[in-house]
């Protein structure tokens, strides 16, 4: 059960040469990486169990094609519940999660035409954060708070996208007008969470905590509803690379190649606040990932859209699994947040990949 | 829109009005162009060149009148079917990404792709076919980075060309390019246009340019369609004297027999330094090409001149026939006549201040020199000093001797160009007014 993102490795390439079988090569090895990456994730984890046991029981779904426990021992059961329960489904969302935050840092990047776009740039994050604070302030449906806070938090994501888009919708309606909206949606809703929490001092401790992202909620019954959105939202924006590239040229160079950019650019926007904000509902705000997946792939392999949204595609979730990986195998019983991890592992690696090859021809020298 | 009997133009626009806001960009223009013509719209900054374009682009709707392409209104047209019929090479084109020039002239198939079908054979064969026209098929999987500022534009024409549509609109393509790339651009628009019948509208800054290269010049003053018609035909003096404010002379290139303009100054512009025109007219002795540097330097410090005397086809007396400045003038080669001599004298007679440039003397003209002598007691003259070790006295030391004899007179020496201004200046503020305008009529 790899994560679906359509046309990821051996797409279809234009130039014959080793340009292009480069290119597939890469892919290739990132799909394959994530795959192993995820058979093997589980083994990691706060409990110790033996490796093999815990591969035997990812490879059986959890019992369900054939018993991983010969013996029947209590320990085994043990294992396969918290294996199949709680690893598994935590490791999927990271991918999901992952590759959501990172094809919408793609195609943020690519519609501003600015290297430094992130899935937060418009401060959909903030209208999540709101609509979680809610949740912990006023105590909202605290028997079912698995699924309300989730609801709340993608509820204010994408609630934010949307008031944005239409607020900045008009004849001449520019990137420009659509950033500076954000912005100022963006401080209107931070003084309002401000004033909430300011005092609420209990739920201002449990909103940072959710602020820094966690894998935590994750249940089969999660990675459900995220896949499906995730699937379909990511296998939308995915097929829009061509119209990202023209509109690098310039919005005018765009249209007059065919591209209805104003429509593609609200369509996407509204894309990536479903994507963004799905991620957001299940694992909070994450950051990093969606800024540094697509940079990763434009230094591996091409500036081309098409190859940069599947590729950012993986590269985030690989990049989130690693975080989660790397998190619980160094501080296996103090599950620190997510987010610091993405960070302090993605940053140095993104610094190493942007002196390696250090020429100023990439999405304005970045 | 088209009777049976004749195809539909290409481009028709009419009765067409833009605003921006109160401003009028452009103001009930027409236009028809022909498919396969080769259009240049030429016209002052802020004419409304990019204004046009724009419209038929379908960036810009117009507020009055229509524009069609093929005999379909821009407006009903989708974003994709427009980009079937008009491709686009902007200024320069803002690349970011250095991605292969292959891929990027591909990114111009787009409108001809099916709603989810990716490139075919046919599409990359059209890319590859468009940049040997451009001359870059050899380059093809270098980065659109790596090449030179003239190259890129050839891709971006490349781009464009890839977009298969009949029509090409180009804005200013190559006002970022050196000489060399600027010819060769438009020649292989030219040729392209001719070679596969694409209709070639280009907003064009150099109007000589333009002459060489279009078929047709659409000139737009201030929004209003000014002139149309071919370049022998649309260029004048005139017309850059009232669309750019600019004299100049018309010339034919002696090769292809195009015209072209050489522009000389702006006209009608105010100066801060106003030289009242009381303090005229300044008779300015040259011949032989002496005189032209002082001619132009004097008018656009804003005094009013004469000069004399002169022979035709001499430099100096094309300079005064641009400039506007009354002349006396005799046939080429032969010594001064009797009549020019006295026209000669009559000017110098109505001259407030005199200037004898260091032209060359001989037999034809030493009698400049003569004349000159009964004028020098009465009227402020300057010398030029002559540039040492350049013989000049081709009469036997007459020239020398009558120099010498103006400089004992009272012809005052000066060595150079800003002491001539600033000599000038002081004696015509002080000296009495003529008050003559006989200065034109002796011209005659």
């Amino acid at each position: 059960m790899t994560e679906g993102v359509p046309g990821s490795a051996a797409g279809a390439l234009s130039v014959p040469g080793t340009r292009s079988r480069r290119r597939a090569l890469w892919g290739l090895l990132l799909g394959v990486a994530l795959a192993f990456a995820i058979l093997f994730s589980p083994i990691i984890g706060s409990v110790a169990f033996d490796p093999w046991l815990v591969l035997r029981i990812v490879f059986s779904g959890g019992g369900a094609l054939f018993a991983p426990c010969t013996a029947g021992t209590v320990s085994c059961h043990i294992a396969k519940v918290i294996v199949w329960q709680e690893r598994v489904p935590e490791v999927l969302l990271a991918v999901i999660a992952g590759a959501a935050l990172g094809i919408s840092g793609g195609t943020l990047q690519g519609i501003f035409r600015n290297p430094l776009a992130d899935p937060y740039l418009l401060g959909i994050s903030t209208g999540g954060t709101l609509g979680a604070s809610l949740v912990f302030v006023y105590g909202i449906g605290e028997t079912d708070a698995n699924l309300v806070l989730p609801l709340f938090a993608f509820l204010g994501c994408t609630a934010t996208g949307g008031v944005i888009l239409l607020a900045a919708r008009g004849r001449y309606g520019s990137v420009e007008t659509l950033l500076l909206t954000g912005v100022a949606l963006n401080a209107l809703l931070s003084s309002i969470l401000t004033i909430v929490l300011l005092y609420n001092p209990i739920a201002s401790l449990q909103v940072d905590f959710w602020l820094l992202g966690g894998l935590g909620s994750a249940t089969w019954q999660v990675d459900g509803v995220a896949f499906g959105v995730i699937l379909a939202v990511g296998a939308i924006l995915a097929i829009h690379g061509r119209e990202l590239n023209l509109m690098q040229l310039g919005n005018d160079v765009a249209q007059s190649a065919g591209v209805d950019v104003r429509r593609v650019r609200e369509r996407l926007l509204l894309l990536t606040a479903l994507a963004t904000g799905t991620a957001v509902a299940f694992t909070g705000i994450i950051g990093f990932v969606g800024l540094a997946a697509p940079h990763v792939v434009r230094r591996l392999s091409s500036s081309n859209y098409r190859t940069v949204l599947p590729g950012a595609a993986i590269a985030g979730a690989a990049l989130l699994l690693c975080a989660r990986d790397v998190a619980l195998w160094w501080l296996p019983l103090t599950p620190l947040p997510i987010g610091i991890f993405t960070s302090a592992g993605g940053a140095p690696f993104f610094l190493y990949l942007l002196y390696r090859r250090r020429r100023a021809t990439t999405m304005g020298g970045l | 829109m088209s009777t049976p009997d004749r195809v539909a133009p290409a481009v028709s626009v009419e009765h067409l009005t833009v605003r921006f806001d109160t401003r009028v960009a452009l103001h009930d223009v027409s236009l028809e162009v022909r498919p396969g013509e080769f259009v240049a719209l030429a016209g002052p900054n802020g004419s409304g060149k990019t204004s046009l374009l724009r419209v038929l682009l379908g960036f810009l709707p117009p507020d009055e009148g229509s524009a069609s392409l093929f005999g379909t209104p821009v407006s009903d047209l989708s974003v994709r079917e427009r980009a079937r019929r008009v491709a686009w090479v902007p200024q320069e084109e803002l690349v970011r990404d250095d991605i292969p020039i292959f891929e990027y002239v591909l990114y111009g198939r787009y409108s001809r792709l099916e709603p989810f079908g990716g490139e075919s054979d046919e599409d990359r064969d059209i890319a590859m076919q468009v940049l040997t026209d451009v001359g870059l098929a050899d380059r093809a999987e270098d980065g659109i980075l790596s090449i030179s500022g003239g190259e890129r534009q050839r891709a971006t024409l490349a781009r464009a060309l890839a977009q298969d549509s009949p029509i090409l609109l180009l804005d200013e393509p190559t006002s970022h390019l050196d000489i060399g790339h600027q010819l060769d651009l438009l020649d292989r628009v030219r040729r392209l246009s001719h070679s596969r019948n694409v209709t070639v509208i280009a907003a064009m800054h150099d109007l000589n340019l333009a002459a060489r290269y279009a078929d047709r010049i659409f000139v737009l003053s201030r929004g209003r369609a000014y002139v149309d018609g071919p370049p022998t035909a649309v260029l004048s003096e005139d017309l850059l004297g009232r669309v750019w404010g600019v004299a100049a002379d018309l010339r034919k290139d002696p090769r292809s027999g195009t015209p072209y303009l050489v522009p000389h100054h702006l006209i009608g512009q105010p100066r801060p330094s106003g030289i009242p025109p009381e303090w005229g007219p300044v008779h300015v002795v040259g011949g032989g090409g002496a005189a032209s540097r002082y001619l132009r330097a004097l008018t656009d410090q804003g005094f009013r001149l004469t000069t004399g005397a002169l022979h035709l086809l001499d430099s100096d007396t094309e300079a005064a026939e641009a400039l506007g400045i009354p002349a006396a003038v005799e046939v080429p080669f032969a010594p001064l006549g009797d009549e020019v001599r006295a026209a000669h004298r009559r000017l110098l007679a109505a001259a407030r201040a005199i200037v004898v440039t260091p032209f060359l003397v001989g037999p034809s003209n030493v009698a400049n020199l003569e004349d000159l002598a009964p004028f020098v007691r009465t009227t402020p003259t300057f010398l030029l000093t002559r540039p040492p070790g350049v013989a000049w006295d081709f009469t036997g030391g007459r020239a020398t001797d009558l120099e010498g004899q103006l400089r004992r007179e009272g012809g005052r020496t000066v060595p150079g160009l800003e002491l001539l201004l600033g000599a000038l200046g002081s004696v015509l503020e002080t000296a009495p007014n003529r008050g003559s305008d006989s200065a034109s009529t002796a011209a005659g």
